[in-house]
Formats: structure tokens, sequence, C-alpha cells
């Protein structure tokens, strides 16, 4: 089978309007500049046509048609991700999922619900919550992230820690792979025959073809919950505060740090009574059963005064914890008050060594001169340093890169991960070697092969060169028998 | 060609993405084009050299200028102020405002050409030649003017007519001018203030709305609070300090109160009855909770006088009818309406209190009951 390479591209164009319909392919300079980056600070990449299917057979005709002219696709859900997941590397074919955006079926029997991949994570809470469920995972971009774009990064959130990241709550998957053959991955069975390959494919960035139709697990609404907030005079003591609660035995929903700048910014914006003379906050949650969140909040209280808290204030009303976890989920956003740019970086360590690696990465910022603020997931131990700058600024961006650099390292020598939600991408990708060895990664090219053994889906991603396959430009010829 | 941005407003916007949900023309398209982070991304590669083709210009004028996107924006991106700008540069090198709209908003600012107008669209009404779906509120053939009642010991306010609405709902004006008197303040209707401009910097005649706005500041002159109970007028009017830029736009925009908002501070005298055998549900006009940010006003304001009051679930998304948007942009306009819709429908309320009449009357249009929530406060002082 010979890929067709000479097509042009408005041939591909007026192919891919008949399989969907006019105005569902955009092929014009601006609208593919749009699709060209995502929520990273990465340069963006150059998209082909975008298309936005309605159903699954859409999605599998635009992939046969694109393998038909050997153009790679990139799925995409609302280009919120921040390791750059979603940027189309050699103009590949651009699949937005933002139209495949119903909730099929919500099946109280079985607590899952089937989804389209372009719902949006909190529009399917919403309409869970009066029914007593919620989708657990809660990043904290949650108003605007999809499902399908929370499977592919396995994404988490502060609510995380009791719960468990995306991949706990996908029970099944329909995926369109890149030869455009739909498979059934897991099954509604607490334990469905065969390989867990619904397993593989969760945190697959993309690279293992494209969900259209997603399981997911209802969680019940917890019958009580209390939400803390804790002030503390420095970093350390907070950090320590969530090492003591942890090995105290108490599961919290959530343990969310942040530092004084950016508890500042946060406040700025959402005027919910943070302390901004603290050096930093705690904001911790318990939920289940009335009783027992009292005695657990109350353990927690203490924990935090014997590790040195200034201040403990529990939220009295459900409008007042609404408040306080605005703060803390839009304060990535709120630090634009500080600086006009901010890389957000994310790696996880061992939490008892929370306290050192911060000090570590405020001594990092103050080598490259940069301002570094840290708000994190303290919980599980998930950094999230954010390293601001004004991208005006002459070589700013080299510094930058390099301060995080360090904190990688740094993360990884005290036994820590690469990334802890945000996925690998762009960003992190030749960081790979630094943890992974050979042999690791290429059975990691191995399971990506089985998916895509061409290299279609989301070329350039996860997997470092020469175990990527991200020089789609040399694949003129696909090997005979491949797809059987 | 460039919009003459200013590159720090511009650099704020960090492509985070937390303001689509909030953003009408995204949830009902999906199309990033349709975004705030879409039309800032686009301003910047226009700021950068990229032409103007249609498709830039279609996601510009899809823009409705509800600045949902403001209030949802944790970087606090003044998303209003770059869409002004834009419009004008555009507007200046006719590529977007045909003349014909130009025209239409002239007459905004000429009483007399309106009247005319009016009367004649009164005329088709009643030869029923004019159709349901425009959402046209039926315009009386004849009004009497409305009076001053200057002189109270509580003091006098300025209540601000406008354009449209004091030809089409000067019912609104007189319920609100009962309550303000019944509130102990004397009202001097603005009968010479003509219109705020509000609709013209939308429409990008900058010129045009900043010669307008100067001439309601020269006619109101004094230290008398203007009080509006249109939500977009009384937007536009607090924002002339940044439209004209001088000290004295600055100092008149300190005076200007949305009327529920004035109440609240200022409660006066209110007694009623009895309470409205009303389960009322309060739609956010966006230019009172995004831009003004004084929606919860209209609550306290209504609280004691209803049996009921209920919130709706779409946190204050746009109701799609946008000043002229509605009629410039018809179906996306019905597809926003449509949300609308559904969530008054989830709220199952008897009426909807909408503090905009260009709201109002779009909802009408599609057979839901709303009225201003001065005129249900009128009607509960009135027993
Ligand atoms: C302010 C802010 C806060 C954030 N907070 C968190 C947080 O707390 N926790 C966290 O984990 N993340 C967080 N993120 C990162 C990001 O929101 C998540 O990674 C999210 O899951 C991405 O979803 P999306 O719909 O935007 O996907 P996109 O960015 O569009 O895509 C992400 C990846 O998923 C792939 N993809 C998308 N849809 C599909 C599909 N249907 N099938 C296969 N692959 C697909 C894309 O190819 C890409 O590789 C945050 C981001 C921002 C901007
Ligand atoms: S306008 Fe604000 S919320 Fe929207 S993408 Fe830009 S920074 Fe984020
Ligand atoms: S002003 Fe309204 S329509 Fe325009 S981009 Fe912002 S939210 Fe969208």
């Amino acid at each position: 089978m010979k890929i067709r390479r000479t097509t042009h591209p408005d041939a591909l164009v007026s192919i891919l309007k008949q399989a969907l319909s006019p105005d569902r392919v955009r092929n014009d300079a601006a609208e593919r500049s749009l699709f060209s980056n995502d929520a990273s600070i990465f340069k963006g990449g150059a998209s082909g046509p975008v298309c936005f299917p309605v159903s699954t057979a859409e999605v599998q005709a635009i992939t046969r048609i694109a393998l038909d002219h050997g153009r790679a696709i990139v799925p995409r859900g609302a280009g919120t991700g921040l390791s750059g997941g979603a940027i189309p590397l050699g103009e590949p074919i651009v699949v937005s999922t933002m139209k495949m955006n119903k909730i099929l079926e919500v099946d109280l029997v079985h607590r899952i619900a089937w989804v389209e991949p372009g719902v949006v994570n909190l529009d399917l809470t919403k309409t869970l919550m009066p029914l007593g469920f919620h989708f657990a995972p809660d990043p904290s971009s949650q108003q605007s992230c999809t499902i399908g774009g929370n499977v592919a990064n396995n994404s988490g959130g502060p609510h995380c820690l009791a719960y468990g990241v995306t991949s706990q709550h996908v029970v099944a998957l329909d995926v369109v792979l890149p030869n455009g053959e739909l498979v059934h991955l897991g099954g509604l069975d607490a334990e469905p025959e065969g390989y867990d390959l619904r397993g593989a494919y969760v945190g697959g960035e993309g690279t293992l073809g494209i969900a259209t139709r997603i399981a997911v697990r209802l969680t019940p609404n917890p019958q009580a919950v209390q939400t803390l907030l804790l002030a503390f005079n420095s970093v350390e003591d907070a950090a320590n505060t969530v090492s003591a609660v942890i090995a105290s035995g108490i599961v919290p929903a959530a343990m969310e740090v942040m530092d004084q700048l950016i508890t500042q910014a946060v406040e700025n914006y959402v005027n919910a009574g943070y302390p901004t003379d603290a050096a930093a906050v705690l904001l911790a949650e318990v939920d289940g059963l009335s009783s027992g969140v009292a005695i657990n909040a109350e353990r927690i209280a203490a924990i935090g005064r014997e590790h040195g808290a200034v201040s403990v204030r529990v939220a009295s009303n459900d409008e007042e914890r609404a408040r306080l976890w605005k703060g803390r989920k839009t304060a990535f956003g709120a630090v634009a008050q500080i600086a006009p740019a901010y890389y957000l970086h994310d790696t996880v360590v061992p939490r008892s060594q929370l306290a050192g690696v911060l000090r570590r990465v405020y001594e990092i910022g103050a080598e490259y001169h940069l301002t570094i603020v840290n708000v994190f997931h303290a919980g599980d131990g998930n950094l999230h340093p954010l390293i601001l700058f004004d991208p005006r600024e002459n070589g700013v961006l080299e510094r930058v890169h390099a301060a995080a650099s360090d904190i990688v390292e740094v993360s990884l020598s005290v036994g820590g991960v690469l990334s802890g939600e945000h996925g690998i991408g762009i960003e992190k990708r030749d960081h790979m070697e630094l943890m992974f060895s050979f042999d690791d990664l290429d059975h990691q090219r191995r399971l990506r092969s089985a998916f895509d053994p061409l290299c279609r889906s989301n070329p350039g991603k996860v997997l470092p060169s020469p175990h990527s396959c991200a020089d789609i430009q040399s694949l003129s010829r696909i090997p005979e028998g491949v797809w059987g | 060609m460039t919009l003459n941005l200013d590159p720090d407003e511009l650099a704020s916007c960090v492509q985070c993405g937390l303001c689509l949900p909030h953003c009408p023309t995204f949830r009902v398209s999906g199309d990033e084009s349709m975004s705030p982070r879409g039309r800032i991304a686009l301003m910047r590669s226009v700021e950068d050299g990229a032409p103007i083709t249609e498709e830039v210009k279609r996601s510009f004028e899809t823009c409705v200028q509800c600045r949902g996107c403001e209030t949802a924006c944790p970087s606090g991106v003044k998303f209003g102020h770059l869409m002004e700008k834009t419009r004008e540069a555009l507007a200046k090198a006719h590529e977007i405002t045909p003349s014909w709209q130009r025209f239409a908003l002239g007459a905004l600012d000429h009483p007399g050409l309106l009247s005319a107008g009016s009367k004649a669209l009164a005329v088709a009404q009643r030869v029923k030649i004019v159709p349901k779906r425009l959402g046209v509120p039926r315009i009386p053939l004849r009004s009497p003017a409305m009076e001053s009642s200057a002189g109270s010991v509580a003091g006098d306010v300025y209540l601000f007519t406008g354009c449209v609405m004091d030809v089409w709902q000067r019912d609104v004006h007189r319920d609100v001018q009962y309550v303000l008197e019944r509130a102990g303040f004397g009202v001097i209707p603005t009968t010479n203030a003509s219109c705020c401009g509000a609709l013209h910097t939308h429409a990008g005649l900058g010129d045009r709305s900043r010669k307008m706005a100067r001439h309601v500041i020269e006619t109101l002159d004094g230290a008398i609070p203007i009080l509006v109970d249109s939500a977009g007028c009384g937007a536009a009017m607090k924002e002339y300090g940044s439209l004209l830029g001088t000290d004295e736009a600055k100092a008149f925009g300190s005076r200007v109160f949305d009327v529920a908002e004035w109440l609240v501070a200022n409660p006066g005298t209110l007694e009623a009855p009895g309470v409205l055998d009303l389960r009322v549900a309060v739609q956010d006009p966006c230019h009172l909770r995004h831009v003004q940010r004084v929606h919860l006003a209209t609550r306290d304001l209504l609280r004691p006088f209803v049996r009921e009051l209920v919130e709706l679930d779409d946190e204050g998304l746009c109701c799609g009818a946008g000043g002229s948007y509605s009629a410039l942009e018809p179906e996306l306009a019905g597809q926003i309406r449509d949300r609308k819709v559904a969530a008054i429908d989830r709220a199952n309320p008897d009426v909807v209190a909408s503090a905009n009449p260009g709201c109002s009357m779009h909802l009408q249009a599609a057979g839901v009951k709303s009225v201003h929530p001065l005129s249900l406060l009128a009607q509960a002082l009135r027993g």
C-alpha cells in the first residue's frame, strides 16, 4: 500500500469536507493558527486542516483519509494542556472533539456514565450532582478541560488524593485506532477479561488513537465536608504538617499548599479571606460521614498547631468553601498579576522530601534571577512551581528552561518522578531518559507501536528520539501486512 | 494594519482557557475562533502583521461583547477594552460596521428621527405587519412626557431615560420613578441627555460615542447622582472615564448608579402592603454582572417583596441580546438564547426579572415572561 503523499492540500480539504460537512472542516490561516498551541508556553507548531467531527464514524473517516494522504492526526480537547500534548507538529490534521460533547447515558445501576470525549469535566459533575454523584478527578482547569483530555493525560486534581486520578475513574472506552479501526477497551465488569488495555490507553496523550466514547465511574457525593485553612510562618511548616497528617493515618480528600506571593495574588482575585501575611497556607478538606469528618478536621487542626500553624479557620458554609476553592483553582491565572507569563512545572517528590526540595526550588529561582512561586498538591507530593517571567525580556526563556531542568533534576535525585499529572507531551519528552533506561523506553515504544505502528497519532510526543518516530516525513511506505 | 492595542494589555492573556465556558459564542459553537482566547490570539496575529481576512473579521464580529470572559479571567485581561479598540480600528478602516448600520445607529442620538421611526413602527404593529419574533414591545402610539419631581428633602436624583428605552419602554421608567419617589427621592428624568453611546462604542464608532459621552456629561453637570435602569447604558456611562480619559469623565462615572444598586445603598422608606406571590428568577444582564458587577443588588432589593427568589444555574452566561447583536447575528443570538431559556425552564419561575430592557425583549420574543425588577417592585408597592 502506497501512501499518496502528493495530494494537493486543497484536495485533502475537499475530501474531508465531503466526509464531514463543509462548515466543520477549516483550513484558513487564521483558524489553523489558533490550533497551533495549547495552554503551555511552548511555541506553537503548525496545524493542517482542523476538523470538528460529531460522531465516531466521522472520526474513523478522518483517520482513514489522513492515512491515505500521508498526514498524521492530533486529537485535541479544550487545549488547556500544559505539556504541549495538543501542539501539532508537521501540519497534521487536528481533530477537535469540541462538538462531541454529549453525555450519552447515566447508568445509576452500574454507577457509570457514557460520555463523548468533548464533554467538559465540570459540566459532567454538575449534571451528576443532583443525582447524588460526581466525577472525582477535578483538575484546576475543570471548568474548561474535557474528559477526553483528562483521559489522555491521566489528569489529577486536588481531590485525587483520596479518590485517585483519572485512570481509576475510567472503566471502558471506544478508541479509533490510527488505521481507522474501532476498538473497545475495558468493560463494565469488575474484572474484564484479557489484558487491561484500558489501563494502557489512559495516559497515552493522544499517541494511541482517539477516544470517542468513554465510560466514567460515578463517585457518590460525600455526606459531609469540612474545609480548613491553616496559615504558617514558613513553607516548611506547612509541608511538615502535610507529612504528619498523612502519617497519622488520616486520608483527607485534599491537601493543597500555596506560598505567600501566590496567596496574595489569589486573594486579590477572589476575596475569600486568605491570610496574605502568612508565608504559606494549607487548604485541607475532609469528607465522609458527618461524625468522622468532625473528628478528622479537629485532628488536622491539632497537628497543624503542633507544627507551627499560626491560625486555623474552618469554612462555615458552602459558599465560603466554594470561594476558598475558587481561589486555589484559579491560582495559576492569578499570578498574571505578578508577571505577564509563567511556566508551570509539575513534578512529584516523596512527601518526606517536600520541605527540602522546596528550599532548593527557591534557591534555583535565586540562582537564575527568576521569581518562583509554589502551589502544590501537597498530599501526594505533587509540586507545581511556577516560574514567572516577562517574555519580552531578551534571553529570559533560556533561563526559564534552565531553571526548569534543574527543578526536574532535583526532584528526580530525591526519588521523585517527572510528571504528576500534566503529562510528558513535548515538555518533558527529552527528560524521559533521565528517568527511564534505554530498555524501559524501548518497551514503551513497543506498546505505542502496538496501537499505532506507523506513528500517525500525535507524532513527536512523549517518547524521545530515537524511541520516537517523530520523523514521519521519511515514512513513505506502509510495510506490507501491517493492517492485516 | 494595526489595531493600536496596548501591548501590555495584549500580553496579559496567558492562554489558560479558563474563560472558554463563560463565553456564549464558544459555548454554542465549540469554535476556538469564537472564544475569548481565540479572539485575543487573532488580535495578536493582526498586530504581528497577519491580514484581515473574512475569517478574522467573523471572529471579531461574532463577539457579543458581553464581557463574561472578563469576570472569568483570573489574569485580569481587559477583554472589553481590547475588543472596543479592535472594532474601532476596523470600523475606521471600513472593514466592519457597514454604512446602513452607521445610519441606523445615527438615529439613536437624533430624538426626532427615533420618535418618527418609532411612530411608524407603532402604526405598523397596529396593522400587524411586524413579526412577533422580532421581540419589539408594543409601542404606545402616544405617551405623555415624564415629569420632574425635584425638590425632595431626601434628595434629588437624575433618572437617565436614554434613547430607544425612552420611546419604547417608558412604562419601565415610570415604574422606576414611582419606586424612587416612594423611597423619598425627587426624580428628574433626563429628557434632553439623549443617548449614552454604548451601541456606538460596541460598533467601533469611537469618535461618535466620545462625542455623545461629552454631550451627556455636559447636560448632566453638577453633583446630583445619576440613576440608570438599563444595565447596558449604566455600564457605558460608568466607563466614560476610560472612554474619554479625562478627570471630569472619571468623576462623572462615579456619580452613575444602577437603580437597584442605589436603592440597596439608600433604601429610604420602602414599605409594601404585602409580598408578591411569585417565584422570581433573576436573570443577570451581562453588563450588570460582568461590567458593573453589582448584580447582587437586584436580589437584595427584591427579596423582601416577593415570595421566592431563584437563581439560574448558568453562572451568568449571556442571553444573546447584546444590544444590537440579536438583530445583527440572529442565528447565534438564537442559539445562545436557547441555552438561557433551558436554564430558565430548569428554575421554573413564574416570572423572570431582568434589569436590561434589551435582554427582556430578547427573552420575551422566545415566549419568556420577563419584566424589569423595578416594575415588580412597583407592583409590590402599589399592592
Ligand atoms: C489553569 C490550569 C490548571 C490546570 N490544572 C490541572 C490540574 O490540577 N491537574 C491536571 O492534571 N492538569 C491540570 N491542567 C492541565 C490540563 O487542564 C489537563 O491536562 C487537561 O486534562 C487537558 O484537557 P484538555 O481537554 O484541555 O486537553 P488538550 O490540552 O486539548 O489535550 C491534551 C492531550 O490530550 C490529547 N487528547 C485530547 N482529547 C483526546 C481524545 N479524545 N482522545 C485521545 N487523546 C486526546 C491531546 O492530543 C493532548 O495530547 C491545568 C491547566 C491549566 C491551564
Ligand atoms: S483571557 Fe484570561 S482566562 Fe481567557 S485564556 Fe486569556 S488569561 Fe486565560
Ligand atoms: S465578550 Fe462575551 S462573546 Fe466576546 S469573547 Fe468575551 S465572553 Fe465571548
